[in-house]
């Protein structure tokens, strides 16, 4: 296990007492993948994150940092175990009186690195960012894309095993989002670099995420493998983020009239589902007849989930034997309730 | 022989006596000034609730030090510390003598100036750099005092300038100055000729150092 936290919780003293930030979460991410954690602001989870360098201390609990548990280590050698791990934030916090090159030599030298190796590795990672021909401009001259890219290029020139990304597309424009996304894609696949992000907007998940966790008032509320989440939401809050990127709900008045006639059902595809004609079938083996509500088809990094909710107009003897059929050929069935 | 050329054989060896003692004064307790008032300033913010080194007795000691030094007037300071300044330069006149109360009053505005120039810098910096495992020496000299150094100069022409402004008043225990000439020749003796004289070159002075300043930080300012 690359990162582990382990029952972490983390109180703060406020004006009003003492409010718990975070409350016993734990986190195994394995070397490798990228894991995300979403949730509203203030939900806990730029403390969780923050807990992982231990820029903030947890008040409970323990942070293991490849097996290495860093929250007894004193300060020099939790130094060297920061080395290892790199961060990136929403604000890109670069220093602005520095031109780019020396954004991203200047922590090396100070990290003891000699002339040439500074030299090497600032003009490596400048060129995996593709900033390149912008090594002299001033962080001023740079849109967000570009900044954040710069700091992504400081973090991968400690060569780190770990990057921490603390919101680090939601201060840009969908596509800049997309952009710096497919970078991080790629210094995962080819540095093999763990990535543990933090973010609000469900998108970044789905493009990227081998592993979520859903936190809402300092608890993990859901957490899952990607496809299993997005195909089997438990928590509203879950569901709530789901339907941020594709309307995934019916209104309750509209489900009861359509109750009258037959059953309304949410279909989940995943994987070898998704290719086959399964309505089509089903309308010629049972006497029903399949209405299509809505229907979307979600990419995740690791496969495609797609969703269709339909209305299967019939008798309820032959609509059961049907959605029986369908979940027998691995299509995920849940019925939608209307008003009671 | 032409009027202005009486007065510049009859003043320029006083005036140009005190435009020397003046720079000697500001030089000199500049200097030490700001080797206590920039780690002051360095200490009032590292010391300060949230920060890296957070000491709430040392950030109110310090606080309350600069506080009390600052309601001091000059002209008060400088016979109110005289038994101190005996002890340290074994003088309380001349240039030596008052060099001591121009540091004693500039340093803690040196301190404050820096105080606020280094609040500027922003936090999410500072963060990054610990994130990275770096010394928090080095990330006070090259994150804060860096990102800073645009207000830092700024903050230290400010100073320069009340530093002349407060030398006028060394006259008092005889370290001369272009304040003082203004004062003994152009005051007392009614040599109006002086008081424009002296009170046009500190124009000068006080223009010329303020553009310098201004222009060094817009140079150094980058955003």
């Amino acid at each position: 296990m690359m990162i582990v936290l382990e029952n972490i919780s983390k109180e703060f003293n406020s004006k009003n007492g003492k409010v718990k930030a975070v409350n016993n979460v734990n986190i195994h991410v394995k070397e490798g993948e990228i894991h995300g954690v979403i949730g509203y602001s203030g939900a806990g989870k730029s403390t969780l994150i923050r807990c992982v360098n231990l820029l903030e201390r947890p008040t409970e609990g323990k942070v293991y940092i490849n097996g290495v548990e860093t929250t007894s280590l004193p300060l020099p050698k939790l130094r060297e175990a920061r080395n290892k791990i790199g961060m990136i934030f929403q604000g890109f916090n670069l220093l602005k009186t520095a031109t780019v090159y020396d954004n991203i030599a200047i922590p090396l030298k100070l990290l003891g690195y000699n002339k040439a190796e500074v030299q090497n590795r600032a003009e490596k990672y400048l060129e995996i960012v593709g900033l390149t021909d912008k090594h002299k401009n001033y962080p001023s001259q740079l849109s967000g894309g570009q900044k954040q890219r710069v700091a992504i290029a400081r973090a991968l020139a400690q060569e780190p095993e770990i990057l921490l990304s603390d919101e680090a597309t939601s201060a840009l424009d969908p596509e800049t989002t997309d952009s710096i996304l497919d970078l991080l894609l790629k210094i995962n696949r080819e540095l093999g670099i763990t990535i543990l992000l933090i973010t609000h907007e469900m998108n970044v998940i789905q493009k990227i995420c081998d592993h979520v966790y859903v936190m809402e008032n300092g608890h993990v509320v859901e957490q899952n493998n990607a496809i299993q989440l997005f195909t089997k939401p438990t928590h509203p809050t879950t569901k709530k983020f789901l339907n941020t990127i594709s309307q995934r709900n019916l209104s309750p008045r509209l489900i009861s009239q359509l109750h009258v006639t037959g059953a309304v059902t949410r279909l989940t595809f995943v994987g070898e589902s998704t290719g086959q004609p399964l309505l089509a079938e089903v309308s010629q083996k049972f006497n029903v007849k399949p209405n299509i509500l809505t229907a979307n088809i979600i990419e995740l990094k690791n496969g495609i989930v797609g969703n269709i909710v339909i209305h299967l107009i019939g008798e309820k003897d032959q609509v059961n034997a049907a959605l029986q059929f369908l979940e027998e050929n691995g299509v995920g069935i849940e019925n939608l309730e209307g008003q009671s | 022989m032409s009027r202005l050329e009486q007065f510049t054989d009859q003043w320029l060896p006083i005036i140009g006596k005190s435009v020397i003692e003046t720079f000697q004064m500001v030089g000199i307790s500049l200097f030490f000034a700001v080797l206590i008032g920039i780690p002051l300033g360095i200490l009032i913010v590292l010391t300060r609730p949230g920060q890296s080194l957070q000491n709430k007795f040392l950030y109110q000691l310090s606080n309350l030090v600069i506080n009390i030094v600052r309601s001091i007037p000059f002209i008060i300071l400088l016979f109110f510390i005289l038994p101190f300044t005996k002890s340290i330069v074994g003088t309380t006149i001349g240039v030596k003598g008052v060099i001591v109360p121009l540091v004693i009053y500039t340093a803690p505005y040196i301190a404050r100036l820096m105080e606020s120039a280094l609040l500027e810098v922003e936090n999410g910096v500072v963060e990054a750099y610990t994130a990275m495992g770096i010394k928090t020496r080095s990330i006070i000299w090259h994150v804060m005092l860096r990102e800073a150094r645009a207000s830092i100069i700024l903050g230290l022409t400010i100073s320069t300038v009340s530093l002349i402004g407060a030398t006028a008043m060394a006259g008092m225990v005889g370290a001369g100055g272009l304040g003082d000439v203004a004062y003994r020749f152009g005051h007392l003796r009614y040599e109006v000729d002086v008081m424009y004289a002296t009170v046009f070159i500190l124009i000068i002075l006080v223009q010329s150092i303020q553009s310098i300043g201004n222009r060094l930080a817009a140079r150094l300012k980058k955003d």
